[in-house]
């Protein structure tokens, strides 16, 4: 088989990993051939609107386990084939040359056992960073029940490590991935953890001593093919943040590739609003100090579908608002919907040479299509009186509508009440069920 | 310049600039209604200068531009040290010109004309005090915006400046001000494009030396060209920018950045071509078909700049 082939059939098996930033990581060439910037960079942008920053590729396909939801599980009819350390390394260091990509993204099925596939993927990292003197972004995927120092050492080689908790309960993961436990899934993620903790320390003490995954660990898991709630889903991700130092958990939306009657149907659409929400309410956590509880609860354990999550938190708190752009501390000022991170900093650095008003909101990119119903500023000092159905109908997320709609939760219906959304094209339907959502969020107000 | 036998319409010398100076209040209305009474006749007071001195300028105070609205265009040579120049002639003869255009293309116009002369010592003095009278970061301001795409740069670079000049190191927060927001965009705008850039440009290897072609808006070679030293530290490289007709060349350890009219690369090898062909193979192999979204691909990646990227010039 000739490498056209093989990355094909590689490249293929790894497409529906999520995980694929090459951010985190900042350090300059070191003489070498390589860099990595902190921002992380895109390459391209394929044909989904996702964006191509690494060589994202199985080392090998051919795997024992028999993963239900994985396309490369043994029961699966598919051509298997595995690369050769060099023929990856080689490949990774011309399409880096090119400017093709940022780094490389090693994953891959466990071929003949865990320990075998880790030493296969640690010569591919060496040969790259060894021998090539590769100073690029790697980031590389643990196999489940790889010894602790095979761990270690792919965590030399590699700026980022992650362990895919893969489903997001115990449960599901008995049923789905029966080779697979959350303990096994968990270990070497506190290993990670400790030994990153370890090595800061021995840095700070010796220049010289090894990085071990310089940019930190991540996680993924699989979205819709197990009946958890988003709610659930979002406790657990703040708890791996906080336990485990995540840098991010990403959030895969179930794409069928097989029937079973275990899984949602090959018919099902996968849950990309769902998932879509899950990045909103995580960049919640990380960026804009929102605790889960905040964001869902056991009463209201899925996501609008109707509204962001920020939005939704805002107008179940309107007692909070309206506030002054121009005395709020930061922290309030990045609860306010269409505000973000950065307009936050802008207004406290603007304010310092005169009072804000619309214009200069929206100057400093302010989103004032939502913000105008929760701030007062100096040419409107007690906000703006519009009555609830027009603050509502503001904030309802237009995407919503757009082609391409799933029903939000597989399990269990939207909550607070509110109408399931239309089918795609359903143009009537569409326009009834906005008024519908806007009466009955404006009465939970 | 300033005309010392130039007197106030009351007869002393000068203003001594106090604001609640009742004298210089008093004067100022005198001068207002003689500037009423000149423009009623005809006669243009804000006219050219010469055989005239300008009149002596009252110390700066916070509210009046340091240049009023002129009916005349500015045409420099196209250089940064020349817009300098123009910075240099407009704060002096305290007129905010209409337009400055570079003269090489400059349209047409009925409006009067000054051309402005290139002087290095000039041109020095405006560049250094931009940092001492307003900030750094002012001046790495303008001088990006001067490699930008922004139509009729110069004259916002120009009025960017003289609020500066008045307002000193705030003038980088007022970032509502219609004279700074236009600036901070023209800068975002670029910063943008130099990032994209970084990922979309496309290397091949010609016989071990890597070649390149892009069309960007801004010209951001300078903004790109110590990612790629630094990514590319042992190699040979050369990006052609072809809107702006330079290159960045890299050579055995030495950086540059050349005009260039025009570039013909050698035909690639097999193994380059091989590459290649993997390249849009795996490019058409990770996309998700249940996930395809041909619009949000689009607002990413802008298609002004599929024409240099391998993988997807062959869907335009
Ligand atoms: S171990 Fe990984 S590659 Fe193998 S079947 Fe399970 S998920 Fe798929």
């Amino acid at each position: 088989m000739d490498l056209m082939d093989k990355l094909t059939i590689l490249a293929d098996g790894a497409k529906y990993d999520a995980a694929c930033t090459s951010s985190g990581a900042d350090r300059p060439g070191g003489g070498g051939l390589g860099s990595t910037i902190a921002a992380g960079c895109c390459h391209s942008f394929s044909a989904d609107g996702r964006c191509v920053s690494l060589l994202k590729v199985l080392m090998s396909n051919n795997c024992i386990y028999d993963c239900k939801y994985c396309v490369n599980r043994s029961s699966n009819d598919i051509a298997r084939t595995s690369f050769t350390p060099e023929e990856l390394a080689e490949l990774t260091i011309e399409f880096y040359r090119r400017n093709y990509i940022e780094g490389l993204f090693l994953s891959s099925g466990v071929l003949r056992n865990p320990d075998y596939t880790m030493e296969q993927m640690i010569r591919a990292l060496e040969i790259i960073r060894y021998k090539y003197d590769f100073w690029g972004y790697i980031h590389a995927k643990t196999i489940p029940g790889a010894s602790p120092d095979l761990i270690w050492r792919l965590g030399l080689v590699a700026d980022r490590l992650s362990v895919n908790i893969e489903l997001p309960s115990e449960d599901s993961l008995s049923r789905l991935a029966p080779a697979k436990t959350r303990k096994a899934i968990l270990r070497p993620m506190a290993q990670i953890a400790a030994g990153r903790q370890q090595n800061t320390r021995e840095l700070a003490h010796y220049k010289h001593a090894p990085t071990f995954a310089g940019a930190g660990q991540a996680t993924q898991m699989i979205i819709g093919a197990s009946p958890e709630s988003d709610y659930s889903i979002l406790r657990l991700a703040e708890g791996l943040y906080g336990r485990y130092e995540l840098k991010r958990v990403f959030y895969s939306a179930y794409i069928p590739v097989v029937e079973d009657s275990l899984l949602p149907s090959v018919e099902t659409k996968p849950p990309l609003l769902r998932e879509h929400r899950l990045y909103q309410a995580d960049f919640l956590l990380r960026q804009y100090r929102f605790v889960a509880d905040e964001i869902l609860s056991e009463e209201a354990p899925n996501f609008n579908p109707y509204l962001d999550p920020k939005c939704n938190w805002a107008i179940h708190n309107m007692h909070l608002f309206p506030v002054d752009v121009n005395t709020a501390s930061q922290a309030t000022l990045l609860r306010v919907p269409g505000i973000g991170p950065l307009s936050a900093k802008r207004i406290v650095a603007a304010r310092k040479t005169g009072r804000l008003g619309m214009p200069e909101l929206k100057k400093i990119g302010v989103v004032l299509k939502r913000a105008q119903y929760f701030i007062t500023t100096a040419d409107n000092p007690t906000g703006l009186h519009t009555g609830r159905e027009a603050t509502v109908r503001a904030l309802i997320d237009p995407g919503v509508y757009s082609a391409g709609m799933e029903q939000l939760s597989l399990f269990g219906p939207p909550g607070m009440g509110l109408p399931a959304l239309p089918g795609p094209g359903d143009v009537a339907t569409v326009a009834q069920a906005a008024e519908e959502v806007v009466a009955c969020l404006a009465k939970a107000m | 310049m300033p005309g010392k036998s130039d007197v106030m319409p009351c007869g002393r010398r000068t203003y001594c600039g106090r604001a609640n100076c009742r004298h210089t209040a008093h004067c100022r209305k005198l001068e207002a209604q003689q500037e009423q009474a000149a423009a009623k006749s005809g006669a243009d007071v804000h006219g050219p200068a010469q055989g005239r001195a300008p009149r002596p300028r009252p110390a700066p105070s916070p509210k009046k531009p340091l240049a009023r609205p002129a009916d005349v265009v500015y045409l420099y040579d196209g250089s940064l040290p020349g817009f300098y120049c123009c910075v240099y002639e407009s704060v002096y003869s305290h007129e905010l010109p209409l337009a400055i255009w570079p003269e090489d293309d400059a349209p047409p116009t009925l409006f009067r004309q000054k051309l402005i002369a290139t002087e290095q010592d000039k041109a020095e003095r405006v560049r250094a005090s931009v940092p001492k009278k307003i900030s750094a970061a002012a001046l790495e301001l303008v001088e990006t915006v001067y490699l930008s795409c922004l139509a009729e740069k110069e004259i916002a670079m120009l009025r960017f400046l003289l609020l500066g000049y008045q307002r000193g190191r705030p003038v980088m927060q007022m970032l509502g001000h219609a004279d700074v927001a236009p600036m901070l965009a023209a800068q975002k705008h670029l910063g943008g494009e130099a990032h994209l850039l970084l990922g979309f440009v496309r290397f091949s290897d010609y016989d071990g030396v890597l070649g390149a072609t892009i069309s960007p808006k801004n010209f951001i070679l300078p903004f790109i060209a110590s990612h790629f030293v630094s990514r590319y530290a042992q190699e040979d490289f050369l990006i052609y920018d072809k809107t702006h007709k330079a290159a960045l060349i890299y050579e055995q350890g030495r950086q540059r950045i050349v005009p260039m009219e025009g570039i013909v690369f050698p035909k690639a090898s097999e193994a380059e071509e091989a590459y290649r062909a993997m390249w849009k193979q795996f490019y058409n192999t990770i996309s998700i078909e249940a996930r395809e979204n041909p619009r949000c691909r689009m607002t990413h990646m802008p298609k002004r700049y599929w024409e240099n990227m391998l993988e997807v010039q062959d869907l335009l």
